[in-house]
């Protein structure tokens, strides 16, 4: 299968830190790939260079075969890769259609395209459309987002990105903020994703739920990739003893089962 | 096993469950309250004119007055509408209103010396009157947009400096000497009924004699019919456009609105242009009313104003306000201005009484959001 992404070896260094060093991978269609690493490890930074926020100094990234370069987080939207922040980026005084089309918004035109007003109709209709598809219910669509618990605004902010045709979602610590049961139907929702053939690029402090979730898991230690595993195969101590380094999970009493743990 | 988990299930849903009816009905309260407050205001007003001076407060007469008295604040208050909702604030609309009365004034003024006709005359005059309010509006919209000035500071500059041009154009005198018309245009009704005779539109019946005078029933005064067609465009603009739409999206979250594509400077730079445009055209009607133009002609209307848009519902911190609260709010204000003086009590209890409301107004909502949470 070809990649739906490949990052080529991505070098990114500000002023004599260098953040990101040399770091290649691909993502495939349909997969739910983990990224994990301490704070400061480079994933970040990695994941800007992706999204189109920052230039990678040396290195190349390919869509769908085709080298691409961003200039800035729109080309990389335009080309289909869609970040959602911790922030999600929601109007949080509309309601769930008004933020799927924000800035985007149906419109109708009368007496020959003088007047334009909003299609709020047809706006409610595809938002109701791609929230089923995606298996997500809200209590009311007329409701404010405010008034949204946090994992349905998670959702929305999921669908959106959905309904302009991603082709790829990175998530920035998507269940950061939620309880318990909202973080397992976030986590549903993105397995629902790379089932439709999305696939979806997470990052994560919680072993939990990257082992919940992922395909692969690749973890960066100080701005290099120091492991690359199936998250069938491993377990969050090997995970753990790559990303804090396999001398650290000594000084601990860790058993570091995979000093060399680079599979594949 | 299964039972018991959806008892609990059950358990842990019911209480956000309530929250969230808790929350809804609050809403409710929150948009429906300024109404019944108004209700409460008439009804008050009505007993005590009945008891004190044994006048009916509900009259054909006091519903045209109270309108006529609201339409130069829900002028003012429908431009503090969008630029509140924008999370800015324009300190300098009743400048502008008083700017544009001098500069239309002063148009008719030399038109008229120089012999034009009437219809011309009070037409180029209040064309012009609105069209030079744009420019304080462009400015300051730039300014907030572009060059990132608090709308505050912006805009209160922006106040100073147009009374300042208003001033040194008038030289502080009303601009008298104005077009005959002008006045009947300002204070004219749009239709006049005498029984027995028919309708007359615009003017008075030239049969009329003075004795006739109380037998004809004017309707709809020409000022509060310019407000209601400017309110319901816009009610139009906010409600049912893209810009409206846009204007909400950044007054609730600035940074979303800019990841979402919206072009936050274009919308922000015409939204002040809209509100002074607004003022531009109270500014004409002040000087249709007066039949003159003076600088400080909306000198006490921004801050009523700013008291209806919040009465209204709207939060000053943006995302949040309605056209329809914004009425509201200004005819709360105006049954109060005009009970006050049906009541022959001294018209300065209208600023203790409009400032007790705002802070009622407050909070309540205040109240309401809390309890919310």
């Amino acid at each position: 299968m070809e990649p739906l992404l490949q990052a080529i070896n991505l070098t990114k260094s500000f002023g004599g830190l260098v953040a990101v060093d040399n770091v290649s991978m691909d993502i495939f269609p349909g997969e739910v790939v983990g990224l994990v690493g301490d704070n400061g490890a480079g994933k970040s930074t990695f994941i800007k260079m992706v999204s189109g926020v920052y230039q990678p100094n040396d290195g190349e990234i390919v869509i769908e075969g085709k080298p691409v370069s961003f200039s800035g987080p729109r080309e990389a939207r335009d080309m289909g890769i869609e970040t959602i922040y911790q922030d999600l980026a929601l109007a949080e005084n509309l309601d769930a259609p008004s933020n799927i089309f924000l800035g985007r918004e149906m419109k109708r035109a009368y007496i020959g395209g003088v007047i334009h007003t909003l299609d709020r109709n047809k706006m409610r209709d595809e938002a109701t459309k791609v929230l089923a598809r995606l298996d997500i219910r809200l209590p009311s669509l007329s409701q404010q987002i405010r008034n949204l618990s946090g994992g349905q605004r998670q959702s929305v902010a999921i669908a959106r990105t959905i309904y302009w045709n991603a082709k790829m979602v990175i998530m920035d610590e998507p269940t950061a903020a939620l309880g318990v049961s909202e973080q397992r139907k976030v986590l549903r929702l993105v397995r629902t994703l790379a089932e439709q053939g999305v696939p979806v690029v997470i990052i994560s402090h919680n072993m939990q739920d990257v082992f919940a979730v992922s395909d692969r898991i690749v973890v960066m230690r100080r701005g290099m990739k120091v492991g690359e595993l199936k998250a069938a195969k491993t377990t969050p101590d090997e995970v753990v003893s790559l990303m804090v380094g396999a001398e650290a999970v000594h000084e601990m009493g860790v058993l570091p089962k995979a000093l060399n743990g680079v599979e594949e | 096993m299964t039972n018991t988990t959806e008892v609990q299930a059950e358990k842990v849903l019911k209480p956000e469950n309530q929250k969230r009816n808790r929350r809804e009905s609050l809403e409710r309260i929150r948009q429906v309250w300024p109404w019944i407050f108004f209700i409460v205001l008439v009804t008050g007003f009505s007993i005590a004119s009945k008891k004190m001076n044994d006048v009916n407060f509900i009259s054909y007469r006091s519903v045209q007055g109270i309108l006529e008295y609201a339409t130069q604040i829900v002028l003012i208050a429908l431009a503090q509408t969008f630029i509140i909702i924008s999370a800015g604030i324009d300190l300098s609309l009743g400048w502008t209103l008083g700017f544009s009365s001098v500069i239309a004034a002063e148009i008719m003024q030399s038109l008229h010396a120089a012999n034009f006709s009437p219809v011309a005359t009070i037409s180029l005059g209040m064309l012009g009157g609105i069209l030079v309010a744009i420019a304080p509006g462009f400015v300051n919209g730039v300014l907030v947009a572009r060059v990132k000035v608090p709308s505050f500071i912006a805009t209160l500059g922006m106040g100073i400096l147009v009374e300042g041009c208003a001033l040194l154009i008038s030289g502080g005198y009303p601009v008298a000497k104005q077009p005959p018309y002008l006045g009947a245009l300002g204070n004219g009704y749009l239709v006049r009924y005498w029984p027995g005779h028919g309708f007359f539109f615009f003017k008075m019946p030239q049969a009329a004699t003075v004795a006739d005078l109380p037998k004809i029933i004017p309707i709809l005064p020409n000022i509060v019919l310019v407000a209601i067609i400017v309110t319901f465009v816009c009610w139009f603009i906010l409600a049912k456009t893209q810009f409206g739409q846009h204007l909400y999206a950044i007054g609730g979250n600035f940074e979303a609105a800019v990841r979402a594509g919206i072009p936050t400077s274009r919308t922000l730079i015409k939204v002040y242009i809209l509100a002074s445009v607004l003022a531009g055209i109270a500014g004409v009607i002040w000087a249709a009313r007066f039949t003159s133009g003076a600088y400080n002609g909306g000198e006490y209307t921004p801050m009523m104003a700013i008291a209806a848009v919040v009465i209204g519902g709207a939060s000053m911190f943006g995302g949040e306000g309605k056209i329809t609260g914004t009425i509201i709010g200004s005819l709360i204000i105006a049954t109060i201005q005009y009970g006050l003086v049906v009541l022959g009590v001294s018209p300065f209890y209208q600023y203790v009484a409009v400032g007790i409301v705002l802070i009622l107004a407050v909070i309540v909502d205040q109240f309401g959001r809390s309890l919310g949470k």
